[in-house]
């Protein structure tokens, strides 16, 4: 399920457990200064200087969950983070540690965030002074998990793969595994299953499914190693509060969630979660139940929009009352009862592929139907969502930057500009990327003589050129290279249009690019930045 | 311990006799100081509306301050003292005789009031202030003050730069005097004069202590406001409506058909305004207004300033009903338009830019707070509130021009919701854009008390721009409901359209 970006929500502070430092999480307002986080790695080495309480480190790990040891391994990875602000530069370098453990198949699982935008990984295991280079096989930014293997044929051989076990019930108690700060060898905490419920996942920062909160100590470096119950895996710890908000609240990713992960790379490839992409409200006050014509029996949620983009588009209607989804019947508070557990509805939307269908009840206009809907991803959420492993877009023409809008785009320059945000935040629900499939904003200027009088135009987005309505990156790229003599950029909003002589940008082209060591003028396509990864696009 | 103590008094005595030795005709001679000095205390009491609970006042506040005494028994202040005012009272500085005074004037743009005393011969044996318009920078102004004994305290500073700045409210551009002066601190600082030769030359508009500098109400914008005071309708300091934008760009230049040196290239004309009316066109280079030519930043020169930005000839100089004669080039070809200029009412924007002395509209249906979106309430959110209020809504007012082009229309919104039996589960709306209820289109809280009486098969429907779009009240609960919900939330009347 998409979070949709409305306006209003309470920022929280959530970290996931590879991040060193604080992300305000649930949709940060775009433009509002965010602490320059060190980037998805994982945990760094304990800064010289801080007092470290020399705690003993636990020697072995509970019994009931067996040699953990012989299944855990730690995960280095180096990255590149994508430079939004020079978006022709292969990025900064990052360094973190993570941790992971064998499954079946001589492969290894962890957190998305720990690999992420890397470059090259290491892993180690206990008794071995080696370190082993991997590769990630898959990786799933949306349930921030991934799949990592090491070549050596020797690795896996003393490795114990670790079996899955279901959703621990609430109060029982759940160990983490990890290599958190505090110390070099593994570590162990204990604690409860407090809560499960669905929550944002702020690796993608967008994307929000079933999580398990425990009351396990969790820290970074924690990521992606195993929470454990009777020997099984139930869950791979993956965020938390930063403790200035919230102490003893961490969570783990569920087995629900992870099965559907494996199952969905069982055909060699990463599809990524569908999503209805609607949005609805509650219905729960008694009149309104009665406007629609609803039994006094608490079941039924309001449609409220259909995104064009999505597959509930033409079948089902804002005003439309979804009553039963697959056989289970939706409460007014828009839960279901699954295998005996309470949850959202979605979480039946959630555990199915692309291609797959669900099934509705509906009461439209106070008459019953039923609707079937064949599941895909829509795309335009990807624009509010951060990306990884892949090279940023952008058009450098004249010393003018432009760059599609985006998460990651807008928190590099913090824009605070109210147009832009409203652009950002109302993509889907006010369906702008119906005209705007890239909100294309001239995001920087490299001072040149050519463009000295254009720093008002900075921050605007592009509406037109030369009369013709500029739809996508691409289509700016070849307005400009089929320019005429002027080229006239109509910014939406008042203002005048910014004119640019084509034959003076095109003598200023090689200064530009010699005077700020532009490698290349533009990158259309969203490819994938390495080799390494997969990332499923 | 003693050293120091020694280095500290001779510091002192620098400054003191630094202070004598600079003693410039702007602090007032011995001989002006034995008259009475024309200056009185105000005290206001006064209540702002609450726009969260607008059936309501907050808790009352008071302001000390002082006014400049003006011929004619006027009083001048600064409109943001007497805003919201429930009472005024003037007093005497030397002698603490008090009286009540009335608001005759009060202008928020141009942040100016003129106040009045009840009792007329209050101000006897007071040499009123004249005006004097000629300070330029350079100059040495005195902000004059009152000790608690009565007494003039006197600080002098530097007029380091005149020009245009936005005044609180945030209507255009008006002129201002930055001054460097280090003020001292007392209890009725809020409106300060400044004074050139015991004349009046400003009115203190603000003041930033860390920078010691102040920003002053120009006696240029006092006499504009106090000539249109004498005319029997006051009207307010005109505006032409558009915008413009620098042609410093030869590309923008050139492609404007712009040959000639200077101009503003016009961005947007609004509907309605003066110059829509004289035909003025976006994509327009405004090249001279009057006799006055643009350059290509706006700027013309003023025979007292230099330099300044053009608007200062619209405020300070023009008045509403003025023909002002405005110089353009349109495809490359020179005319002349003439503008009559008009004052821009609050009232006549959508989100009106500011509402004092008046109460807030709202209607109360179920529990349900419906309200008209004006800056007036997103300022409720405090200081920042550009950043603190809900963005979706600071976005509307923001591009108000361009979002709702027609200018006859209010923004509706849903503000809050009162929990009460007819509204469980609408409890976390907040913030929404109202546009039907019961199917008619709502442009005003009018629109929405009308239609409210109008329910569709005993349901009230409202609709709204944002999620969740529709919300249904059960028309004859919120009737019978409309009692209780009165007493549990203090509500002494459901709806104010006035």
């Amino acid at each position: 399920m998409k979070r949709i970006f409305v306006i209003g929500y309470v920022a929280l502070l959530l970290v996931p457990f590879a991040y060193a430092q604080q992300q305000s999480t649930p949709a940060p307002p775009p433009g509002e200064p965010q602490v320059p986080e060190q980037q998805p790695g994982a945990s760094r080495s304990t800064p010289p200087g801080q007092a470290v309480v020399p705690v003993p480190v636990p020697i072995a790990p509970p019994k009931p969950n067996g040699p953990v040891q012989k299944s855990l391994v730690r995960i280095t990875a180096t990255s590149v983070e994508p430079d939004y602000r020079a978006p022709w530069n292969a990025g900064g370098l990052q360094r973190g540690v993570g941790a992971g453990f064998v499954i079946n198949g001589n492969r290894i699982m962890t957190n998305a965030h720990v690999v992420a935008n890397s470059r090259y990984i290491t892993v180690e295991r206990d008794g071995d002074p080696n370190k082993y280079p991997a590769k990630v096989q898959f990786i799933a930014n949306d349930c921030d998990l991934a799949l990592i293997t090491v070549s050596a044929p020797d690795f896996f051989k003393n490795m114990v793969p670790l079996k899955f076990g279901g959703i621990p019930a609430l109060e029982s108690t759940v160990s983490a595994y990890g290599y958190p700060i505090g110390g070099e060898r593994m570590s162990v905490t204990t604690g409860i299953v407090s809560r499960i419920d669905f929550q944002l996942y702020t690796h993608s920062s967008i994307d929000q499914h079933l999580t398990i909160q425990i009351s396990a100590q969790i820290n970074p470096g924690n990521s992606g190693g195993p929470v454990m119950q009777d020997a099984k895996v139930v869950g791979v710890a993956f965020q938390g509060y930063s403790g200035d908000v919230a102490q003893g609240v961490a969570y783990m990713i569920p087995t629900p969630v992870i099965d559907r992960f494996l199952k969905d790379i069982s055909n060699g490839h990463y599809d990524e979660y569908p999503d209805l992409a609607i949005t609805y409200a509650k219905l729960q006050n008694p009149a309104q139940r009665r406007f629609l014509g609803l039994k006094d029996d608490d079941r039924g949620v309001l449609v409220s929009s259909v995104i064009a983009a999505g597959p509930s588009d033409g079948i089902l209607r804002p005003g439309d009352v979804l009553l039963v989804v697959d056989g289970h019947p939706i409460a007014s508070d828009a839960n279901v009862e699954l295998n005996g557990e309470q949850a959202q509805f979605e979480e039946v939307v959630e555990r199915k592929f692309r291609g797959d269908s669900v099934k509705f009840d509906i009461l439209r206009d106070k008459q019953p139907m039923t609707v079937t809907i064949k599941l895909y991803k829509p795309w335009p959420y990807s624009l509010q969502g951060h990306s990884y492993d892949v090279r940023p877009r952008y058009v450098l023409y004249g010393g003018l930057l432009f760059q599609p809008l985006n998460l990651d785009m807008l928190e590099a320059y913090r824009f605070t500009d109210l147009r832009l945000r409203h652009f950002f935040e109302y993509f889907i629900l006010e369906q702008i990327y119906l005209q705007h499939p890239d909100v294309i904003v001239l995001s920087n200027i490299l001072p040149d003589p050519i463009n000295s009088y254009l720093a008002p135009y900075r921050g605007e987005i592009v509406d037109e050129i030369n009369g013709k309505k500029i739809r996508t990156l691409d289509e700016l790229a070849e307005a400009f290279a089929q320019a005429p003599e002027r080229i006239v950029i109509r910014m939406i909003g008042e203002g005048p249009p910014l004119v640019l002589d084509r034959d003076k940008v095109a003598a200023a082209r090689e200064r530009i690019k010699t005077r700020y060591n532009v490698l290349q003028e533009q990158n259309l396509e969203e490819k994938p930045a390495s080799g390494l990864a997969s990332t499923g696009r | 311990m003693f050293r120091q103590s020694f280095i500290a008094f001779s510091i002192v005595l620098l400054a003191t006799s630094g202070a004598l030795a600079k003693k410039e005709p702007a602090v007032p001679s011995a001989a002006a100081k034995q008259k009475q000095l024309a200056l009185v205390r105000v005290n206001v009491t006064g209540q702002s509306y609450d726009y969260f609970r607008p059936w309501q006042k907050k808790a009352p506040f008071s302001k000390r301050a002082l006014g400049a005494v003006l011929p004619k028994g006027r009083v001048l202040v600064t409109a943001d003292l007497v805003a919201n005012q429930n009472y005024v009272e003037l007093e005497r500085a030397e002698s603490g005789e008090k009286t009540a005074a009335n608001v005759r004037v009060i202008d928020y743009e141009a942040n100016l009031a003129l106040l009045e005393p009840t009792e007329k011969s209050f101000l006897d044996g007071i040499k009123p202030l004249e005006i004097t318009s000629d300070t330029v920078v350079g100059d040495r102004l005195a902000a004059w003050q009152l000790e608690p004994t009565g007494a003039l305290l006197a600080t002098e500073g530097l007029v380091t730069t005149v020009q245009m700045t936005p005044y609180p409210i945030d209507i255009g551009q008006f002129l201002t005097y930055r001054i460097s002066i280090p003020m001292q601190y007392r209890e009725n600082s809020y409106t300060v004069p400044l004074v050139k030769n015991n004349k009046l030359a400003g009115l203190l508009l603000r003041y930033d202590s860390r920078s010691q500098l102040l920003d002053a109400i120009p006696a240029p914008i006092i006499t504009h406001f106090l000539k249109e005071a004498d005319t029997q309708d006051y009207r307010g300091f005109p505006s032409a409506g558009f915008s413009f934008f620098p042609t410093r760009d030869p590309q923008l230049r050139e492609f404007a058909g712009e040959k000639s040196k200077g101009g503003v290239y016009v961005t947007n004309v609004e509907p309605g305004t003066p110059a829509m009316k004289a035909g003025l066109q976006v994509g327009d280079i405004v090249t001279g207004i009057g006799n006055h030519e643009l350059d290509e930043n706006g700027n013309y020169v003023d025979p007292l300033y230099g330099k300044i930005e053009f608007t200062n000839l619209l405020t300070a100089h023009a008045y509403a009903g003025d023909a002002v004669p405005f110089h353009i080039q349109r495809g490359g070809k020179p005319m002349q338009l003439n503008l009559t200029l008009e004052h821009r009412d609050a009232k006549d924007y959508v989100s009106p830019p500011y509402n004092l002395d008046q109460a807030p509209r709202y209607s109360v249906v179920g529990g349900l707070i419906f309200q008209e979106l004006s800056r007036q309430y997103l300022k409720e959110w405090g200081p920042n509130w550009q950043r603190e209020a809900p963005q979706r809504l600071v976005y509307f007012d923001h591009f108000q021009s361009e979002l709702f082009p027609e200018r006859n229309r209010r923004i509706v919104i849903l503000s809050q919701v009162l929990p009460a039996n007819s509204t469980i589960g609408y409890d976390d709306l907040a913030y929404l854009t109202v546009t039907k209820v019961n199917g008619k289109e709502v442009k005003s809280l009018d629109d929405l008390a009308e239609a409210v009486k109008h329910p569709i098969e005993g349901f009230i429907k409202i609709e709204t721009e944002e999620d969740p779009k529709q919300i249904e009240l059960d028309a004859s609960q919120v009737a019978a409901e409309a009692p209780a919900l009165q007493e549990n939330y203090g509500i002494s009347s459901l709806q104010r359209l006035q």
